[in-house]
């Protein structure tokens, strides 16, 4: 067994030499809170690092399951770091205490019920799930939690009262890729694929087949089990009916195998492809390799990665100073750093105690609130659901294996919309 | 939209359903190689694989250092965490009931994905192999090398093992074990022998199979580990003791699931096949014997 185990040291000496660059950070990440003292800060605040009593905060990530779906959770948990590095509120730090509730629905619900019961959160804020919103909802509107989610996925997160997200959704997303097929291409035909997830693949999909129907153009859906490796019949089966264009409404994780599987099967050009903004994300072009160069569309729920307006800046230089080695630079970044910011902008505006009715009242009352990330001004508002963020762009990826910008911002045809386009006509909600 | 099927559509899939087979008939042989000689359903079988996969891709592929030594770290390691359970932990459970002894092996392999998850901190990547850019036309069906790999390895594996068992000394042992363990024991049969022997098959299996699942599937320590979920049905097929039933079932429940998608109003449920046809084995089994933690009785 000598040879063995001489083996095996090695294997791990090997290992443990590899991953020194990037397994010391801290859980904290506050080194930049020294040197911003005072200064000018991304986050709002300036000042010496804060002190006083926290204020808690929750938040559910998806992050251990079929994907890591914990972005948004990282880009607030930055800006909460450089909040509580400048100075927190009036001197009073954030306390994010983030759950992970592994895809899991009863996880979801246990996860809600430590933060909102146990914990005595004010309000959850930056959550990225795909399980959470239907489960939870409930409880946030039977304790008044208010919610300003990071990234929303399944239907329920735009369809509770005590929700709303900084992103568009899937659904819209995949508007987005859709009408600009149909557009640009003259697409009439579609193959969306996606997952059976309830309120997530069939809603999205759905949704792509009513609006194909009033357009003339024919889409048909795919839906799979995430943790089935029979990519090729997906692939196989998408390209069956010759369709014009094929959109992968995946997270990336998943989009990976099944463009490699597309790519294995040269099928780059058998239809146009393109997905949402979960395939918008630092190094996913290189990931998926040169076989998608001028071959493959993204739509965007928030504004380019390297824009350079103020808060985008503002975004990057916080992930940069706060953020942990690794942390995607995604949108679903920016959307996480957008409501960590709402939140904040919003306590720093309170008069009185902080507690959970006056953060919620303070939350539902924001009827616009501009950021350069989105296309037009974010608000929470008095409606029964909320989606104030149903407008976006497309990139590319060029020839040269980077984002491309090929449309500005749109707003997008969902007919599900329309209760929100009155609500914001009559109310004067957003932008 | 059943009978507008071709033969062609048919013959398209049953090509992309050997390849799936291949894979689910590898993992299966490693935990049927595993539970004959031990009575250890290894439920960390997945996890140890992962593991092999995301060092290669992590440590030796992406920080360009000699991918040779990259495959055998991941083997290195795929063995030393099966003979660390089998070896350090298993002994321990030995006298427990089968479930205790399984969920022995699951706890083992959620710590191990616990670890990669700290270790690797995930994000989106893919595992290239050499032989990805190989490729045969079948059937109008692209199929890389790594694909073929697995199926043609599948069935190396169940003629070797096959061989191993039925002419070697060890070989014997581990047979006497999968029929009676206590009265191998008692009339003595080198029971310590014969179960490291079946670790470290169980560890190589899953090393391999490990790194060209990642390749052909998802490289992702979750969906890694648990790929053991669909492994069981076929291994249920071959009753936990039978290699060749094992490979057939494996290939079986990969081309059913494939064919499904050629009906595309039953498609959507074909993710079922596994728990169907693992069922049906067990309710058929139910007529003359039983299947079980404890393996088939009669």
């Amino acid at each position: 067994m000598l040879w063995f185990a001489v083996l095996m040291g090695l294997a791990l000496f090997a290992a443990a030499c590899g991953g020194d660059d990037d397994g010391g950070d801290s859980a904290d990440g506050g080194d930049g809170g020294e040197s911003a003292s005072g200064g000018d800060t991304p986050c709002l605040v300036s000042g010496d690092e804060a002190t006083g009593d926290p204020i808690k905060v929750g938040s559910i990530q998806s992050e251990t399951g079929p994907d890591d779906f914990s972005s948004a959770g990282q880009g607030a948990k930055a800006f909460f770091e450089c909040v509580n590095a400048n100075g927190g509120i009036d001197g009073r730090p954030i306390e994010y205490l983030i759950e992970d509730d592994q895809w899991n629905p009863e996880v979801a619900g246990q996860s809600a019920a430590k933060l909102v019961n146990d914990e005595e959160v004010v309000a959850m804020v930056g959550s990225s799930s795909f399980v959470e919103c239907g489960v939870n909802s409930p409880l946030y509107e039977s304790e008044g939690v208010i919610a300003v989610y990071g990234t929303g996925v399944p239907r329920e997160c735009f369809f509770s009262k005590n929700i709303s997200a900084t992103n568009a959704g899937p659904r819209i997303s995949s508007f987005g890729v859709a009408e600009y097929m149909v557009s640009e291409y003259g697409a009439e035909s579609l193959v969306c694929i996606s997952q059976n997830i309830p309120n997530t693949g069939e809603w999205v999909c759905t949704g792509l087949e009513t609006w194909g129907e009033s357009v003339g153009v024919s889409v048909r859906t795919i839906l799979h089990d995430p943790a089935n490796p029979d990519f090729i019949s997906i692939v196989q089966d998408a390209v069956s009916d010759s369709p014009d264009g094929i959109i992968v409404m995946e997270p990336a994780g998943l989009a990976v195998p099944i463009l490699a599987v597309a790519e294995e099967q040269d099928l780059g050009d058998a239809a146009h492809w393109g997905g949402p903004t979960s395939l918008y994300l630092d190094g996913f072009p290189e990931t998926i390799g040169d076989y998608w160069n001028g071959r493959f569309d993204v739509q965007i729920e928030l504004t380019e990665i390297g824009a350079d307006t103020p808060d985008n800046q503002a975004w990057l230089q916080t992930m940069e100073t706060y953020g942990e080695t690794g942390d995607p630079i995604d949108t679903f970044s920016q959307g996480g750093w957008l409501s960590a910011k709402i939140f904040t902008d919003t306590l720093l505006s309170m008069d009185g105690d902080i507690t959970r009715d006056a953060v919620f009242d303070a939350v539902q009352g924001i009827s616009g609130y501009p950021s350069d990330l989105n296309c037009g001004d974010w608000y929470f508002g008095p409606g029964d659901r909320h989606n104030s963020n149903h407008a976006g762009r497309v990139v590319t990826i060029n020839d040269a294996g980077e984002y491309e910008l090929v449309e500005d911002c749109k707003e997008y045809a969902d007919p599900e919309l329309a209760d929100i386009l009155e609500l914001e006509a009559s109310e004067g909600l957003g932008g | 939209m059943i009978f507008a099927v071709t033969g062609q559509d048919l013959l398209t899939f049953l090509v992309t359903g050997l390849t799936l087979g291949g894979i689910y008939s590898l993992s299966a042989l490693g935990l049927v190689v595993v539970y004959r000689a031990t009575g250890v359903l290894n439920f960390a079988q997945g996890a140890i694989g992962a593991v092999a996969a995301l060092t290669l891709a992590n440590e030796f592929l992406e920080k360009d250092r000699p991918a040779i030594l990259g495959y055998l770290a991941a083997i290195v390691i795929a063995l030393g965490l099966s003979l660390f359970y089998g070896l350090v932990i298993a002994p321990r459970l030995a006298h427990r009931d089968p479930v205790v002894r399984a969920m022995g092996a699951l706890g083992f392999g959620l710590s191990i994905l616990g670890f990669a998850g700290w270790r690797w901190t995930a994000r989106v990547q893919k595992l290239s192999l050499p032989t990805d850019d190989v490729r045969f036309r079948i059937a109008d069906v692209n199929v890389t090398l790594t694909r073929t790999i697995v199926v043609v390895l599948a069935v190396l594996v169940t003629v070797a093992i096959t061989a191993f068992l039925t002419r070697t000394r060890v070989g014997l042992s581990m047979r006497a074990l999968a029929n009676d363990r206590e009265l191998s024991s008692m009339i003595g049969v080198d029971v310590r022998r014969a179960e490291t022997t079946a670790w470290l098959l169980g560890g190589a299996i899953a090393g391999v199979s490990g790194v060209l699942f990642g390749a052909t599937k998802q490289l992702d320590a979750a969906s890694l580990t648990f790929l053991v979920i669909p492994a069981i049905a076929a291994a249920v097929v071959g009753q936990l003791r039978s290699l060749w039933w094992t490979l057939a079932g494996g290939m079986l429940i990969g081309v059913i699931e494939s064919e499904l998608t050629n009906f595309r109003s039953i498609s959507p449920y074909k993710d079922l096949t596994q728990l169907a046809v693992g069922a049906g084995v067990i309710l058929l089994l139910q007529r003359s014997r039983s299947v079980s933690f404890e393996g088939a009785q009669r």
